[in-house]
């Protein structure tokens, strides 16, 4: 479809609809009336926050502009194609993520920047693209816009990491990203949000996997005040896979909400999904997976769970995994649990001879650590484990 | 001084009485094994000695290495020289055995006075260990006990007691769920600890492991006290007789 029509009919559906209320079905956990309240008339301004760039190849936002000074784009290898959206036209933009929500809608129709990342077929890119997100203009919203295109035979690392500053400053980060994994391709695809303790950041990541394809994601939340991670696969082409991990570390009265879609439509693709949560003082989180299997989707292979830790008795889960299965041949699973440590395991650790509190805090990385056992990407990994033992050691402090 | 001396030791779960006085004295460089029916106390005994806050000591003393149980906490326990091999070894997922055990080793060095390792002086004693009980590789490197089967998990834990360099090593059941090669393996670490100045109390159901750790001393547990003890001919005659003469034909 054509740009303009496009952004026009969702700006429509937009101001139509207005934002999702709590009678909504899938956002009945998820009060977003803070940010239909908010007016976001903010100034644009340089940011001024510090980042740790994990590859060769950085994009850099400030404040939702794309900043060519302090990105690296240069010496690109052949057939890796990177800039910024603006300046790339692509029919497929639009085709995953459209209008499936007001944040999306509101996205199609305000973008004004994102990154477009597009590897040609059989060009095999090992190094992790670093897309950067510095925030902290108060009052401002960013509709980022980016969309990951992964040739037949392909291979793609990206990195996307949205850093907010330390003056909690009040800003809304609404993001769409749009995947597209060809056949035989693989994208491993992270999610590092750490935004401002003031922050709103909704994202939604729509990925299409296509025949003997991966797409993997990890999702590490640690910040913003209110947010909200839609991601979303389709495995449209047979032998496809999709992992889609991730862990939520919640403090203060932070709400998080996750919402995970994976569209089962052919036969044989496997999909993983393991989610877990430590919830401090009086944090919320939100879960809600979907697992659908059309009908033609035989010998699906399908693993879903949720596990979370309360550190406190003011914090609180919603859990809602969902199976939805009209195959016959089929091997799915799904479960969910909110806890404390196993009592158990703290036992054993002491009979080693370590310490009440250092095996607490030993089993609690341990339990978000579980999640990074499927990281490839050794900068990224490194990076994570950094950030979860700094947010453990604010917890435990 | 001997390593362990237990007097008069009742103890309960859950308010249930379970152990109702027993007496024990192990010498360093001593073997002992308790045998007893499903129910005698067993697991309660070892979960006691190693400080397992949901098993409470009613009455009577325990003195290990002179010192007196009840001032030390189960990690202190096991820093100050005691382990036990569980039963059913903890599955710790996200923590990888190489982390967990050079936590463990530097834990129990502080408590000593050691020095502590670091990663090149853990690799060498890693090595150096693996003489003694050995391991694979992948096992060092995968989560604690996850995914293992039953015979990975019980090497497991005598390759953590190797590491610990314990005074007194308690194995609780480690028998059950092995095989014979499992059992071999486990049993030749366990020889291979053997030493004058470390003790052993070997807790089992069946006289079969003792063919491959052959004790000093046989002490049979019943409904919470030991009712007889001897020589290693004492499992046989177990073995041949059962217990059915301390139970009575109802078993326990």
């Amino acid at each position: 479809m054509d740009l303009k029509l496009l952004r026009d009919r969702a700006e429509n559906a937009f101001r139509e609809n207005g934002f999702p209320t709590s009678r909504d079905e899938l956002w009945r956990f998820t009060d977003v009336s803070p940010v239909a309240a908010a007016a976001f008339d903010g100034a644009w301004k340089p940011a001024d926050i510090p980042f740790v760039p994990l590859g060769s190849v950085v994009a850099v936002f400030e404040n939702g502009k794309l900043s060519l000074e302090k990105s690296n784009l240069d010496g690109l290898p052949a057939g890796l194609h990177v800039g910024s959206i603006m300046d790339q036209a692509d029919e497929r933009l639009g085709s995953l993520a459209d209008a499936q929500s007001a944040f999306v809608s509101a996205n199609t129709a305000y973008f004004s920047d994102g990154l477009h990342i597009q590897a040609d077929d059989g060009v095999q890119v090992d190094e992790p693209i670093h897309l950067v997100f510095l925030a902290d203009a108060d009052g401002m919203a960013f509709h980022v816009r980016n969309l990951i295109s992964c040739g037949a035979g392909s291979k793609l690392t990206v990195v996307e990491e949205y850093i907010g500053g330390a003056d909690d400053s009040a800003y809304w980060t609404n993001a769409v990203t749009e995947v597209f994994v060809g056949d035989e391709g693989t994208v491993d695809h992270y999610k590092v949000q750490r935004e401002s303790g003031g922050a709103f950041h909704f994202q939604t990541i729509e990925a299409s996997v296509g025949a003997n394809a991966v797409f993997s994601n990890h999702a590490i939340t640690i910040g913003s005040r209110l947010g909200r991670n839609d991601i979303r696969g389709k495995l449209t082409g047979e032998g496809g896979e999709a992992v889609c991990n991730g862990l939520y570390l919640l403090k203060d009265r932070q709400l998080f909400d996750t919402h995970m879609f994976m569209d089962h439509a052919v036969p044989q693709c496997n999909s993983h999904e393991l989610y877990k949560g430590i919830l401090d003082e009086k944090a919320r989180a939100v879960f809600c997976g979907r697992i659908l299997v059309q009908q033609d989707a035989q010998q699906t292979d399908a693993v879903q769970s949720n596990k979370n830790l309360l550190l406190s008795r003011g914090a609180k889960v919603n859990t809602l995994p969902q199976l939805e299965i009209y195959a016959d041949d089929v091997k799915c699973t799904h479960g969910a649990t909110v806890g404390e440590l196993d009592e158990q395991a703290l036992y054993y650790l002491q009979t080693r001879g370590i310490d009440p509190a250092a095996g607490h805090a030993m089993l609690t990385f341990a339990f978000a650590n579980e999640v990074l056992d499927e990281v490839k990407c050794r900068p990224a990994k490194a990076h994570i484990e950094k950030l979860v033992h700094e947010w453990l050691d604010q917890v435990s402090a | 001084m001997a390593l362990l001396e237990i007097k008069d030791l009742h103890a309960s779960v859950a308010d249930k009485p379970i152990l109702k006085g027993i007496n024990l004295t192990i010498n360093p460089g001593e073997v002992h094994a308790i045998m007893g029916p499903n129910g005698s106390g067993k697991s309660t005994l070892s979960n006691v000695l190693a400080g397992n806050e949901a098993y409470e000591k009613t009455a009577g003393q325990v003195l290990f290495d002179g010192l007196d149980l009840d001032e030390l906490a189960a990690h202190e326990r096991a820093c100050a020289g005691m382990f036990l091999a569980f039963q059913y070894p903890v599955e710790i997922p996200g923590i990888s055995n190489m982390y967990f055990l050079k936590a463990a080793v530097n834990a129990v060095r502080k408590y000593r006075g050691q020095e502590q390792l670091d990663a090149m002086d853990f690799l060498d004693l890693v090595e150096d260990k693996k003489k003694v009980v050995k391991i694979r590789d992948d096992l060092l490197e995968r989560a604690v006990n996850s995914g293992f089967s039953g015979g990975e998990k019980k090497r497991n834990e005598i390759f953590q007691m190797a590491m610990l360099e314990p005074k007194l090593g308690i194995l609780d059941e480690t028998d059950s769920g092995l095989d014979i090669d499992a059992l071999r393996i486990v049993s030749d670490g366990v020889n291979a600890l053997r030493g004058p100045d470390r003790g052993f109390l070997v807790i089992t159901h069946y006289q079969r492991l003792l063919d491959y750790i052959v004790p000093d001393f046989v002490h049979v547990l019943v409904k919470g006290q030991i009712v007889k003890s001897g020589g290693k001919e004492l499992a046989l005659e177990l073995e041949n007789e059962g217990y059915a003469s301390w139970v009575g034909e109802e078993g326990v």
